[in-house]
């Protein structure tokens, strides 16, 4: 049985929609990303789950007990916002210990929970300032102590690094999956950043619409995007119609060049089928391999570094592709406007939908 | 800058302190003149050994402390709620609070006299009326000093984060809004306070002992006494302004930088 279990669940605001039908069990100590653009309907389904807004309809049981329309006070949820909310009256070490003094906690005990927190979260020479004294990764570590402190059945993470530099931003992703694996810690992130969800997760929801698109490892949510709106939300994509040759064998046809897929979508359609297919960029090369499924000639259009990865747009008769490879010094790039032979499998050919 | 504009600058804002202050200071020298020949504070000397006074003032001072805290007690609630569940009535709720504005105090005093002067609601000799009045005078000031207190924290997250972590709607009002917001609370508290030892009409008609009818019966019966009397009410005043500057001073950064 899932420790926390979401069922049917739907939020009507006025005459829309912001989350419809949405399932998930989540097992204890896992680690879930919800993922996908603004209004799509995340953040709502958390603060469903916080017990900020109530659900229009469906139920929410953690751990067995239905909570669906328990006070947000009552649930022993940890909540860490975006903006920190740290109290600001209070030093770092009253705003780890407020919960515990809410809960009436001796007083011994929570000196010893605070101070456990503070150690956690490595900030003992900082434990009697406010959070004006403090930077914003320092203030997001108070809040995950403040939030930890009170030993919550599930933590929930509202887009806790938006608000943060990108450097701090992936050092306190790495702090906070730590510290949920050493505490063995159910924990739901609210992200719009690909990056973080598929570093971060146990699983990952992507979301559109007020919809679940899919669910799977971020592994499985990158690889193998079950609908067109993942694929493209998650990672770098390329689209091309075609039209299918020869469905038995994989076989289709974009602008005169043939195409090898290995998706079992093909089964479904038939010879003469428009369809659009999807590869990713990382998943062309330059062909070495003669023998491979998928080598076509290309024209270099254009080249352009991005740090670790050199980013080369390329043209399949009349349909421009990018493709990735990684950056080295010794990296051998053709000229544009050379013609090249590119390469990919025929797995990383996706057919998602009818064009 | 120019020096020409800079010239200007001078001479309005010295213009602008003179407007103020020489009637201020002429009521101070006037003031000290009680004893022929020469300057004193004989009358101040008389106002403060006045039983009038020793009555008004510190009845006003009553007044005005109950007022603050009535105000405190139901500004705070109502200024949070609209903030945190009510935010499209807070352009009602603020067209309500400058409604003392618009209605003057005489026709303000006699609705309330009507009112209440008849059973069941026969309150018109209670203190607890006149109190109830000052509320209402006293609201523009103090309802708006509290929600700018409250627009200067994130109202929604302290109170959703103070709720994730068990806090009912008490322990957040207590704990974490008034004191993030004690600065504003104080600055409307003593403005409250000015409203009330200088309100007039009110304590007049409703027949209470308080500081300003004290200074009108004054003025119509001595010559440097009402002068004293201004002057002390002046003191007054500015010294909760002060107060308000030395406390605010020091609070402002830990709030602001809070959010």
């Amino acid at each position: 049985m899932a420790y926390l279990s979401l069922s049917s669940i739907s939020k009507q605001f006025a005459n829309a929609y912001a989350v419809q039908d949405f399932n998930l069990d989540i097992d204890k100590g896992e680690f879930i990303s919800f993922l996908g653009p603004s209004g799509c309907g995340k953040t709502t389904t958390l603060r469903m789950v916080a017990g900020f807004e109530i659900p229009t309809s469906g139920t929410i049981n953690l751990d067995g007990k239905d909570i669906t329309n328990k006070a947000p006070n009552q649930r022993n949820v940890g909540m860490i916002f975006q903006a920190y909310a740290l109290f600001p009256n209070m030093t770092v070490t009253q705003n780890i210990g407020f919960g515990l003094r809410i809960r009436k906690e001796p007083e011994a005990a929570i000196k010893e929970r605070v101070q456990e927190m503070i150690s956690l979260i490595h900030l003992e020479k900082h434990a009697d300032k406010y959070p004006y004294q403090l930077s914003g990764g320092q203030q997001q570590r108070v809040s995950l102590a403040r939030a930890l402190a009170i030993r919550p059945d599930v933590l929930l993470l509202d887009e806790p690094l938006s608000a943060l530099d990108a450097k701090i931003r992936i050092s306190l992703r790495a702090e906070i999956r730590a510290i949920q694996k050493r505490l063995g810690i159910t924990a739901i992130f609210v992200t719009h950043d690909q990056e973080e969800a598929l570093s971060i997760s146990d699983r990952i929801v992507v979301m559109n619409e007020g919809n679940m698109e899919q669910v799977g490892t971020p592994f499985e949510i990158y690889n193998f995007p079950k609908t067109q709106f993942v694929a493209n939300f998650v990672g770098s994509l390329n689209n091309a119609e075609a039209e299918v040759v020869d469905p038995a064998n994989g076989i289709l046809s974009m602008d005169g060049v043939h195409f090898k897929t290995a998706d079992a979508e093909m089964a479904n359609r038939s010879k003469g089928d428009k369809i659009r297919i999807s590869i990713r960029p990382e998943r062309f090369s330059f062909a070495v391999e003669p023998l491979k499924d998928n080598v076509v000639d290309c024209i270099i259009e254009n080249i352009t570094f991005l740090g670790s990865v050199v980013r080369i747009q390329i043209s399949i008769g009349k349909t421009k592709f990018n493709m990735d490879t990684f950056n080295n010094p010794f990296l051998d790039l053709p000229a544009i406007g050379a013609k090249e032979k590119v390469m990919c499998s025929k797995e990383a050919v996706l057919v998602l939908e009818s064009a | 800058m120019k020096r020409g504009t800079i010239l200007w600058s001078w001479f309005w804002m010295i213009l602008g302190i003179l407007y103020f202050f020489l009637p201020l200071l002429a009521t101070f020298i006037f003031s000290l003149k009680a004893e022929l020949g020469h300057f004193g504070f004989k009358a101040y000397e008389n106002v403060f050994t006045d039983p009038k006074f020793q009555t008004s003032f510190p009845a006003s001072v009553i007044w005005a402390v109950l007022t603050i805290i009535v105000g405190i007690l139901l500004f705070v609630p109502t200024a949070y709620l609209v903030r945190l569940r009510l935010p499209q009535a807070r352009a009602t709720i603020e067209l309500i609070t400058l409604v003392p504005f618009v209605v003057p105090a005489i026709v303000y005093v006699f609705g309330l006299v009507g009112t209440y002067s008849h059973p069941p609601l026969l309150i018109v000799d209670s203190p607890a009326l006149l109190v109830a009045g000052y509320t209402v005078l006293s609201m523009p000031y103090m309802y708006r000093a509290i929600d700018t207190g409250l627009r200067a924290i994130d109202v929604r997250t302290l109170t959703e984060a103070a709720q994730s972590l068990g806090a009912n709607w008490g322990t957040i009002l207590f704990r974490v809004i008034l004191p993030n917001i004690r600065v504003s609370i104080l600055s409307g508290a003593f403005l409250s306070f000015a409203i009330v030892m200088g309100e007039y009409t009110l304590a007049q008609y409703l027949a209470k002992p308080a500081f300003a009818p004290y200074i009108a019966l004054l003025i119509q019966n001595k010559a440097y006494e009402p002068a004293a009397a201004t002057i002390i009410s002046f003191a007054l005043i500015w010294a909760c302004m002060g107060i308000i500057q030395v406390v605010g001073g020091g609070e402002q950064g830990q709030v602001a930088g809070g959010h």
